[in-house]
């Protein structure tokens, strides 16, 4: 009976609390980092000078299927009066989509710091226009780790890099495109290097007749896979970074220096990021158009975003790159915390070898290529 | 008053609904959509895209699966045969409190061992290298088909000993005996006298292990690359990447047709009374 009584009990909890409208849920797709982030700092934060408001952090996810679940979930709510989601942090690859099927809130004119946003990515997400719908939580970057004590000279482009594999066999590891995005990130370095016009891909427009031109680097690719190791995920690339077992391996920087910072990784790696570059991407805040809290969603992401939160939550706790122009960021950050971000890939490294993921047709494109060609 | 007949359908069907509508619902809704285009109409285009994707995957899964099926029954043949015809009580103590523990690990948690355990520079590597077996630079990582076929002999091994133990200590002893007492070697009154009369439970186990070890995502995802990989992950991957439910279900299709053939087997064997798994 007391089981009973409690059972019911907790059932009309669970049904009255979407109605107290004092529940913030913000749904992150990503790794279990930026649940973290939202739960352990973000959170109590906003209900410090919130009072009576409880922000819940959900995840979804690492990678773009991450966003593909927030996406599914918001697609089936659709008919329904209200989200269950009050934030959302996604990829680009869904921004995009979820832009295109009216599933997002066009908030930034609300929100004061989007003024302080001047990345291209904030308008521009894979050649689809989200200008009013997102702001930049952060800006990562993929890049080349390598093991300084065996690699002196690390190569300076994918050229030098094919050649150096060929030579070591086995020396090399990436993780495909199955396991993670900085496997992808590689794969699409690598045709921006070989394929051709790698503006295009990045800017559009898109041309179905394109694709045949990678022909060539696909087969190239098939090739040099012979001599290099595919590992389990990033993580995987990282682990076998630590382990000596490779030398060399596309990561995420965040997660390098992360990991470094724990002691995961020993100092004697280092990072590079080889010409003609590879890709970044940021992850976007963004609001569920049909959100029951929209006011509070937009105050949430006011300071997420502000100057304070960028540089200790997003500088110093995470190593990624701000969502905002950097240069708000002068006076808040203390001069090591922001070198440590710049010792091995310098500002200027950024300028000229940064690149954006492709647009979504050409992005899609390669990573079926990639089945077609190189993994089957 | 209700007939023992309706009686016993009421009885029965909580179960059916719930089986009819996890299981047979989804079922049908995934083989639908795998032949059919967005807008109804039949095609086979999923198919296609599936092979011209993922043929290599394809032979790959089956290959694999069926390799860890035949070391798993070595093993437990073993292993049960040990148990069963052992002599040394000591011996059959140890690997009796043993052999079951793989059972009561969860996949995802053999595969995060294994990851460790099998690398380059791992413990077992490493342990051979600081017993002065190996040379470190002739190590090599396991990390690949072979680290995805250890890791499923280990945890299905215990699963089939335990079923082979089991009829093998409820066959008759005195033909054992019988074949002792005119100098069969152990060896050969296992493989020639205990193993024809257990076979049947041999095969249920080995069906039941392919489909699991067929349907098992974490382990190549966790302990290989990608590349070639198990249909499993090739499935998530269209999900996640694309949202791709139709090339999924097909390859759902082609998994469903290999555990047919394993299926079909294990109905066979059912059927027929000799069998008691």
């Amino acid at each position: 009976m007391r089981i009973l009584t409690i059972a019911c009990s907790l059932a009309a909890l669970m049904a009255a609390s979407p109605l107290s409208a004092q529940t913030l849920n913000v749904a992150t797709a990503g790794d279990q980092n930026m649940v973290d982030y939202v739960k352990d700092y973000l959170g109590p934060m906003f209900e410090k000078s919130h009072p009576g408001v409880k922000v819940v952090s959900v995840g979804t996810g690492a990678g773009d299927s991450g966003s593909q679940k927030i996406y599914e979930k918001l697609d089936a709510q659709k008919s329904s009066a209200t989200t269950d989601f009050d934030v959302v942090v996604i990829h680009q690859k869904a921004a995009g989509t979820m832009v295109k099927e009216g599933l997002l809130a066009k908030y930034t004119d609300k929100v004061d710091t989007a003024k302080l946003v001047s990345s291209e990515s904030a308008k521009n997400a894979l050649g689809a226009d989200v200008s009013g719908f997102v702001i930049p939580m952060f800006q990562s970057q993929t890049a080349l780790a390598y093991n300084a004590d065996l690699l002196k000279s690390p190569p300076n482009s994918f050229a030098e890099l094919r050649d150096w594999a060929k030579k070591n066999p086995k020396q090399f590891g990436y993780n495909g495109i199955k396991g993670g995005m900085s496997g992808v990130a590689f794969v699409a370095g690598w045709v921006y290097a070989f394929g051709g016009d790698a503006d295009r891909l990045i800017k559009g427009p898109y041309d179905p007749a394109v694709k045949a031109s990678w022909d060539g680097a696909l087969a190239d690719l098939k090739e040099f896979n012979k001599s290099v190791v595919i590992t389990p995920g990033n993580a995987g690339t990282l682990d076998m970074l630590n382990r000596g077992e490779i030398a060399i391996g596309p990561v995420w920087v965040d997660m390098f220096y992360s990991w470094q910072a724990d002691g995961k990784l020993p100092p004697n790696m280092k990072l590079k990021l080889a010409s003609p570059g590879m890709p970044g991407q940021p992850m976007y805040y963004a609001v569920p158009e049909k959100t029951a809290n929209r006011k509070l969603a937009e105050e949430f992401i006011a300071l997420a975003t502000s100057p304070q939160v960028q540089a200790d939550g997003i500088v110093k706790k995470f190593n990624w790159y701000p969502g905002i122009d950097a240069k708000n960021l002068e006076g808040k950050l203390d001069q090591a915390a922001w070198n440590k971000l710049f010792t091995d890939i310098t500002p200027s490294d950024l300028a000229k070898n940064a690149k954006s993921f492709p647009i979504a047709p050409y992005f899609n494109d390669i990573l079926e290529g990639y089945e077609k060609k190189v993994s089957n | 008053m209700l007939s023992q007949r309706q009686l016993a359908l009421i009885l029965v069907a909580p179960g059916l609904l719930l089986v009819a509508a996890l299981f047979l619902y989804p079922l049908g809704f995934s083989l639908i959509s795998a032949f059919t285009k967005p807008d109804g109409s039949l095609t086979l285009d999923w198919f296609a895209k599936a092979y011209e994707l993922y043929s290599t995957d394809i032979v790959f899964t089956v290959v694999i699966v069926l390799a860890s099926c035949g070391l798993t029954a070595l093993a437990a043949i073993v292993i049960a045969g040990t148990l069963t015809l052992g002599e040394n009580p000591w011996i059959v103590g140890t690997l009796k409190a043993l052999y079951r523990w793989p059972l009561f690990i969860p996949f995802i948690v053999a595969a995060q061992c294994m990851r460790t355990f099998l690398a380059k520079n791992g413990l077992m590597n490493n342990t051979f290298v600081s017993l002065g077996l190996m040379e470190p630079l002739s190590a090599v990582s396991y990390l690949d088909w072979r680290g995805i076929i250890a890791t499923f002999v280990w945890k299905q091994t215990p699963f089939v000993a335990l079923l082979l133990a089991g009829a093998l200590a409820s066959i008759d002893r005195a033909t054992l005996e019988a074949g002792r007492n005119l100098g069969a070697s152990r060896v050969r009154v296992l493989v020639e006298l205990a193993l024809p009369q257990v076979m049947p439970t041999l095969l249920v186990a080995l069906v039941l292990s392919f489909v699991t070890m067929l349907s098992v995502l974490s382990v190549p995802m966790m302990v290989a690359g990608s590349q070639p990989t198990m249909l499993t992950v090739d499935m998530a991957f269209r999900i996640n990447s694309y949202g791709d439910y139709a090339t999924a279900n097909a390859l759902g299709v082609i998994t469903y047709l290999i555990s047919a053939g394993a299926a079909i087997l294990y109905l066979k064997r059912g059927l027929s009374k000799e069998a008691a798994p």
